[in-house]
Parts: C-alpha cells; sequence; structure tokens
C-alpha cells in the first residue's frame, strides 16, 4: 500500500488488540491524529487509555492490529526509541526532567544522547534551546536550574525538549494537573502554536471540560473496546461522561435540611497566615456540607492545612461546639476528630509500601489492642474487613499493597483511614483529582453519607460542578481572602466560575 | 545608557556571585587562615603553604574520586582499601621484578584501582545495590583479600625502590630561604592539580560527564533520555578506582614507607571534606571549587586545631560534625522549599 506525502493523516492505529496475561486491555481500539489536530483521548481508569499510549509509543508492541505513523507502516518490534526517531514523543505527568541541570541542558540534552556525539558543545546546546523556547514563545532563564522551576515552566521544558528531537506527535498525559488556570492558558496557547506548526497533540485528560475546550476530536474508550471518536464541539461533559462510564450519571444536587441556629460545629473567626490567607470567617454546621472553591494559588489548600494543624495560623480563634480549641499539630487535630483528605494524596494519604488494611487501620492503632496491650490480629482483621466492605473497595485481597488498587480505591482507603477515627468534622482537598466519573460518583456519595451521618463536611474542589452540585453553601476564596458566599441552590456554574475567575464581582 | 546597562550586568553578576557556595566558602578559609596566622606567624609563609599542598595532594586527588560518585547519587567508601592494594601491589611488583620505574609503578597501581573500582561498579549497575552497602563490603573484601594474597609486611624505606624515594624529593619549582636552605614546590601538587583539570574537562564537556549528573539527578529521567545508566556507573567507580592508584603512589612516596594496614578507616575524611565544599550528599550537585576549597579548609583546620592549642583528637568530632551539619543543611532546605509549596511528609 502506498500513502500520498500530502496525507493529512499522522497517526492512524487499526484495531488494536493487546492483551495482558489473559485479560484483554485492548481490543479493536483504533486511533486516527490528523496532522496539525489537538486529538483527546478519554477513558476512565484501566479502559485501556495507557496501554494504548504505550503501543503508540513503541514502549510495548501490540499483539494484533497495525500502526501506521507519518506514512510508514511500522514494523514489528519497532522499540521506544525507534519511535521517538520517527517523530513521537510522551510527556510523561512526571515530565522526566532532570532537575539539578540547567533549563538549556534539559532541552538539548536528549539531542547530544540521541545523536550519539560523545562531547558537549555547549554553545549549540544553548543555541538549541533558546531557539526551542523561542519557538513556542516561552520565557524561561536559560541558566536556572530545573528543580527551581514552577511546574508550569518545567512543562514547558519538557515541550521544548519533546520539539529538539523532531517531534510530530506529543502524546501528553495529564499535563494539566499542577496548573493554576492561567497556567493552563498558557499551556493551550504552546499546543495551538504547534498545531499552526502542523504538529499534532494527543492530550490525554480526566478533566473534561479542558478536553472539550482544548481538543478538535475526542476519542472514548471504554474497558478497552472503542466507544467512538466525536468531534469536541458537539459534545457536553456531560454526554462525554456519558460515553465513558456507559450509564448517564445522574446529577442530582445535594440538600440537607441542617438547621442553621444555635452553636455551630465548627467556626473560624478571622484566622489568618502571613502570606496565605488573611481574615477568614466561617462557619460550618453539623449535618452540613460546606464548599471552598479557588484558583491553585488562592490560599484554600494553606487554609485547610491550618485547620488541620500542619501550617499553623498566625493569628485568629478557632471553635468547636463553641469551645475555642487550639491547633497546632496534626495530633491536636486527631484529639479533636478534625479528618483531612490530602490534596496529594499519592505523598500525603497513603503508605505506599503497606497493604491496604494496614492502611485503613493506621490511625486507630490504640483501639486494636487486645486485653494484652499489644496489637490484636482478630481485631485487626474484623476491622479491616468491615471497612473495605464499607467502603467498596474493589480488591481481591485486603493483604495486597495498597499501590495495586486504581487511584479511586486509593482515594476510598485515604477515606476510610480517617473515618475510623470517628471525626466530627471532615476536610476533603480536591477528593476527586485525577479520578474516573464512576469513582468520582462514589467518592460524592460517600461524602454525603458523612453529612447525613451528622459530620460537619468541608469540601475544597477546583471543579466548579463539584462543589455545586454537593455543597449546601460555598465559598469563594481569592488572594487568600473569602471574597463570597452563595447558596448553591442559587448559584449557577457560570456565575460561579465567573466569581472565582475574577471576571465578575 | 551604556553605564547603567553595564552597572545592571555587573550587578547581575554580584548577585550571582553572593548565590554561590563557594563564595562563603572562601571567605570563611581566609578568615580561618587569618585567625590562624595571629596565632602563628610561620603559618602563612610560602614554605608552609608547599609543605601542606605536598602532604595534602593525595588526599585532595581522592575528594576528585569522591566529588564524581557523588555526583552520581552514589556513595563510594572503599577507595582507601583500593589505594591501599593498589601500592601494596605496584610496590611488590616492582620489589620482586628488581626494577625501578616511577611510570610502572604508577601503572601498575593505577591498574589495579582501575579494575576494582570496576568491580564495584559492575556489582552496582549489575544487581542495582546500594552504593553504601556495597562499597562497604568490597572495602572489607578487597582489603581482607590483600591481607591475605599479598601479607600485610610492612615495607620500610630501604627495601623501597629508588623511584619512590626520588619522586619523594622531586621538586617542580625550587627556592631557597634567606639563610639559603632550599625548599620547593613537590611533583605531588602538579600531578593533583592534573586530576582536577582532568576531572572538570571530563565533567563538563563528556556525554559520560554530563549522564554522570544526570543520573544523580534523577536515574530514570536520565534512562528515558537514553543515558547508559550502568555503564556510566561502571565508569564512575572505574574512575575512583584510577584516582586511588594515583593517590596510593603518592602515598608511598610522601611517608616512604608501605604498610598495608593504613590508611583503610578514614574514608569519612575525605567525604567530610567533599560535603564540607557543597557537594549534595545525596547526589547530582557539586562543584570542583567547591572541592578545592572544602579541601582546603578541612587540611588547614586540620594542621593548625595544634597551632590554636586543640587536641587533634577534635578532629574525629569535627569529621563526623560536618558530616552531619552537611545532610541536615541539605534536609532542611528540601524541607523548607517543600513547604513553600505546601508539600508535608509525616514520617
Amino acid at each position: 500500500m502506498t500513502s500520498t506525502v500530502a496525507s493529512s493523516t499522522l497517526l492512524e492505529a487499526r484495531a488494536i488488540y493487546k492483551a495482558y496475561k489473559g485479560v484483554q486491555a485492548l481490543s479493536d481500539v483504533s486511533l486516527t491524529i490528523n496532522r496539525g489536530e489537538i486529538h483527546s483521548l478519554v477513558g476512565e481508569n484501566g479502559s485501556g487509555k495507557s496501554t494504548l499510549i504505550k503501543i503508540i509509543a513503541g514502549v510495548i508492541g501490540p499483539d494484533r492490529g497495525e500502526i501506521v505513523f507519518d506514512g510508514r507502516r511500522r514494523s514489528e518490534g519497532l522499540n521506544a526509541l525507534g519511535a521517538i526517531r520517527s517523530g513521537i514523543q510522551v510527556i510523561y505527568q512526571d515530565l522526566s526532567l532532570l532537575p539539578n541541570l540547567t533549563v538549556a541542558e534539559n532541552i538539548a540534552l536528549s539531542q547530544v544522547v540521541e545523536k550519539g556525539r560523545r562531547f558537549i558543545n555547549w554553545g549549540s546546546m544553548h543555541r538549541v534551546a533558546e531557539a526551542e523556547l523561542r519557538n513556542i514563545h516561552a520565557v524561561v532563564d536559560l541558566d536556572a536550574l530545573v528543580e527551581d522551576l514552577p511546574v508550569s515552566s518545567r512543562q514547558l521544558v519538557a515541550i521544548a525538549r519533546a520539539l529538539t528531537q523532531g517531534a510530530k506527535l506529543i502524546i501528553m498525559d495529564e499535563p494539566t494537573t499542577a496548573l493554576t488556570k492561567p497556567e493552563v492558558d498558557a499551556l493551550v496557547a504552546v499546543i495551538n502554536e504547534l498545531r499552526s506548526r502542523g504538529i499534532s497533540t494527543l492530550f490525554v485528560s480526566h478533566k473534561l471540560d479542558e478536553v472539550l475546550r482544548i481538543s478538535e476530536r475526542v476519542t472514548v474508550v471504554r474497558d478497552g473496546k472503542p466507544v467512538g471518536v466525536f468531534p469536541a464541539t458537539d459534545l457536553t461533559t456531560s454526554q462525554l461522561e456519558a460515553y465513558m462510564t456507559g450509564k448517564t450519571v445522574a446529577r442530582k444536587r445535594f440538600e440537607t435540611a441542617t438547621d442553621q441556629r444555635g452553636v455551630p460545629l465548627f467556626e473560624l473567626r478571622s484566622l489568618s497566615r502571613e502570606g496565605h490567607f488573611s481574615d477568614v470567617s466561617f462557619k460550618v454546621w453539623r449535618g452540613e456540607i460546606l464548599g471552598i472553591t479557588g484558583l491553585l494559588g488562592s490560599g484554600r489548600t494553606e487554609l485547610a492545612l491550618s485547620i488541620f494543624g500542619m501550617n499553623p495560623a498566625d493569628s485568629g480563634e478557632m471553635l468547636l461546639d463553641g469551645q475555642p480549641v487550639t491547633i497546632r499539630s496534626t495530633e491536636d487535630a486527631v484529639q479533636n476528630r478534625i479528618g483531612y483528605l490530602p490534596e496529594d494524596r499519592v505523598l500525603q494519604g497513603l503508605f505506599q509500601s503497606k497493604s491496604i488494611g494496614e492502611n485503613v487501620v493506621v490511625t486507630i492503632l490504640n483501639e486494636l489492642r487486645g486485653a494484652t496491650g499489644l496489637i490484636s490480629s482478630r481485631k485487626t482483621r474484623t476491622t479491616i474487613s468491615r471497612w473495605v466492605e464499607q467502603l467498596k473497595i474493589k480488591t481481591s485481597s485486603s493483604s495486597l499493597p495498597v499501590t495495586s488498587l486504581s487511584g479511586g480505591n486509593q482515594q476510598k482507603v485515604v477515606i476510610g483511614k480517617w473515618l475510623a477515627i470517628r471525626p466530627q468534622l471532615f476536610i476533603l482537598d480536591n477528593p476527586t483529582v485525577g479520578i474516573d466519573v464512576a469513582s468520582k460518583a462514589y467518592i460524592h456519595e460517600i461524602v454525603r453519607d458523612l453529612a447525613r451521618a451528622e459530620m460537619g463536611v468541608i469540601l475544597i474542589s477546583d471543579e466548579i460542578s463539584e462543589v455545586l452540585g454537593n455543597c449546601n453553601r460555598v465559598l469563594v476564596m481569592k488572594e487568600g481572602r473569602i471574597v463570597r458566599e452563595v447558596r448553591s441552590s442559587d448559584a449557577t456554574e457560570e456565575e460561579l466560575y465567573g466569581f472565582v475567575s475574577g471576571k465578575a464581582n | 545608557m551604556v553605564s547603567s546597562a553595564a552597572r545592571r550586568t555587573s550587578s547581575r553578576l554580584v548577585r550571582r556571585i553572593l548565590r554561590r557556595n563557594e563564595f562563603y566558602l572562601f571567605l570563611f578559609f581566609v578568615g580561618f587562615c587569618a585567625l590562624v596566622q595571629g596565632f602563628s606567624s610561620t603559618f602563612l609563609t610560602l614554605e608552609n603553604l608547599f609543605d601542606v599542598t605536598r602532604t595534602s595532594a593525595g588526599f585532595a586527588i581522592l575528594a576528585m574520586g569522591v566529588l564524581v560518585v557523588l555526583l552520581s547519587g552514589g556513595i563510594d567508601v572503599s577507595f582507601f582499601a583500593i589505594a591501599v592494594s593498589a601500592q601494596y601491589g605496584a610496590v611488590k611488583l616492582l620489589i620482586a621484578l628488581g626494577v625501578s620505574s616511577l611510570p610502572m609503578a604508577f601503572a601498575v597501581s593505577c591498574g589495579i584501582g582501575l579494575a576494582l573500582g570496576a568491580v564495584n561498579g559492575l556489582l552496582i549497575s549489575a544487581f542495582r545495590l546500594p552504593t553504601l552497602i556495597t562499597t562497604l563490603g568490597t572495602q572489607t573484601v578487597f582489603h581482607g583479600l590483600l591481607l591475605t594474597v599479598l601479607g600485610s609486611r610492612a615495607i620500610n624505606s630501604s627495601d623501597l625502590p629508588r623511584c619512590f624515594l626520588d619522586f619523594s624529593k622531586a621538586n617542580v619549582l625550587t627556592l631557597s630561604k634567606p639563610d639559603g636552605t632550599p625548599f620547593g614546590l613537590s611533583a605531588f601538587v602538579p600531578i593533583a592539580a592534573g586530576t582536577y583539570v582532568l576531572t572538570w574537562l571530563l565533567l563538563r564537556f563528556t556525554k559520560l560527564g554530563r549522564g554522570t549528573l544526570a543520573i544523580g539527578g534523577n536515574v530514570e529521567s536520565a534512562r528515558r533520555l537514553g543515558f547508559n545508566v550502568p555503564l556510566i556507573q561502571v565508569c564512575v567507580y572505574s574512575y575512583v578506582g584510577f584516582l586511588a592508584g594515583i593517590m596510593g603512589v603518592i602515598n608511598v612516596a610522601l611517608i616512604r614507607y608501605v604498610t598495608p594496614t593504613t590508611l583503610v578507616g578514614s574514608e569519612l575524611d575525605v567525604i567530610a571534606a567533599v560535603v564540607l565544599g557543597g557537594a549534595r550528599i545525596t547526589g547530582g550537585k557539586g562543584t570542583i571549587l567547591g572541592t578545592v576549597l572544602g579541601v582546603a579548609i578541612f587540611e588547614v583546620l586540620q594542621t593548625s586545631l595544634v597551632l590554636l592549642g586543640l587536641s587533634s583528637f577534635w578532629q574525629r568530632a569535627f569529621v563526623g560534625l560536618i558530616i552531619i551539619a552537611g545532610m541536615s543543611i541539605t534536609a532542611y532546605q528540601t524541607k523548607v522549599r517543600n513547604a513553600r509549596n505546601l508539600i508535608f511528609r509525616l514520617e
């Protein structure tokens, strides 16, 4: 088969099959990307997205199916290096940069390695790096060390590096997770710039609103099978969710009839911390879900960490049941039965090397002691199995390592760990970041159950729909202050979005 | 306009210098030298300078090896065992052959060093072992094999091949004091300087050198970039062995005596000096200039404690303190950086 040089198709992956140890990860999945197209690949965790990316990148080979890239059919036994040489670049979530080297080196070094040079020409490295950064209109100090850069700049460095190797297709795996809104906009501008140069982008993301905003077409996979390819303009986020999950997730707003009179469960009186947030006051009643939203850097996470004692406030008061409390450490917080679900569950929420069960009971080891004062294995077993069942954690055994779980199930473990202390106030910081739609709905259900059990819940989220759909009231934070309080029944997503981004006032 | 632009460039330069670790090390070094000079006016003389550089040349060469290993994200504590094996092997062979040839001494010593270093590198890269444990193990193995295979008998200066004694007295520059007695700059010093220049060239201008820093920064990223991580590790540890071989010969000439029971056990001194020079003990960061200053400060402290009226046993405590302080500073900086980014690790 001969292909025309001017063919508008850059990548065609046809009817790809791949099985791992009897599990069919991909069956009959196809993906077509045009030259200069911004294409998105979406699917829940375990839907086969990562397998497909690995096959395209040459890291693993397909069992069946063929890949035509840039007019050439890929031969069998092609490896990752071959894929890179043909013009496919993957920017993984960790960016794979060298933190202790300069920007210039990070951009230009891969070229040196790839061309098999033995010696370094610093002048030409600088020129290469400078030219690539200029091409994407990025301003980054060439002599700065990568470890001193913010994540957004690191991403630009990774993109520039991909371009030095003559990338025709750049695959970005969850690139926007750690970016603020303006930074995402800057990234989108760069991707658009690439498009104008004929470079295609495959965007893999859980943030469906971004997917729709950025891409031209969206390929959806579910359980390793193709669902379809859709023009982004014809889609809404809820349609996309339905395609991903195969069912329409009913979006019902949560309403609790809380009695907002008398003494609130928890109250902040002009809590401040220099440089983080100032003069924050609010009340939380039992059985209520209070939402806090704002951009990354608005002070919302800083505030949550202060309530939990990790980032103690400089001034202001905290009251539980009307009584002033001092919380200057996590021990204080746990003693006052305040639970906190951190934003980064991998770093802060889980003991990665331990089993699922051990992670669940780690906060209540004292309660597991038997008559001898030592930890009773019988008590431990029953407690673990009770929680695993209650939280519907999908696993064949609670003694498997916690890392064997999918993101959503890991999150359930973290939540379970905190529920074990029977908190009266529970703070959840972006609990559904990077989690697939079905698990997301389930976590929302857990959060609602907490409120139904007369707990006070603070739900912090970037996602407007998440706070609106689950909270009674929503506070909007900006530059360390609460700038707005809305009742979720009175607000629309658009309005709230306006408050958050500061366009409306 | 021109002058304001020039001023801006120069103020940027000043800011760059102020940010450098080496600047503060240098200030400390100068201040400490001035202090010692206050106690003993013979300290800051050319003769003393020549003397100190001669006795510390071997130490300084090993510091280069330690710097390279630290940059690669590893650590090596077997270099003294390698140096002793190399020097003892070289001396024994020269005596057995009845030859007196300095180039041959260097060739044999460096050859043994290179081979033993390669053993370290192969073990570490083939089995992905932790470097500290591996080299702690090979230190004992190398030293044990040396004592059993080549023996433990000391060789006195009267039995040493002539070339070592000549090398001991060799000067590249000879001056005379006011009273006419000559003193000079030992041939050890340009050799040490040569290893510094060589290391600098390798680190800065070769793919191997950049790869060494790359694996010290993030080994997984380096691998994805296409660096051959096992090869780099073998090269790094072989290079340390090679430098230990050079140091071995210089050490024989310096003390005019060989015994396979010396040196091993004071590895921490060299590591401390390099860490003092700003090398990050967890890898990826460190400079040659910093190492020069670290070694200089370490040597001056060592030679001057007695001058300052302190027991030389302070030296031991001091070495440990430098290591702990070096680690603490790195950990503290990471913690501050993390706290700024609101990352808290509960450990």
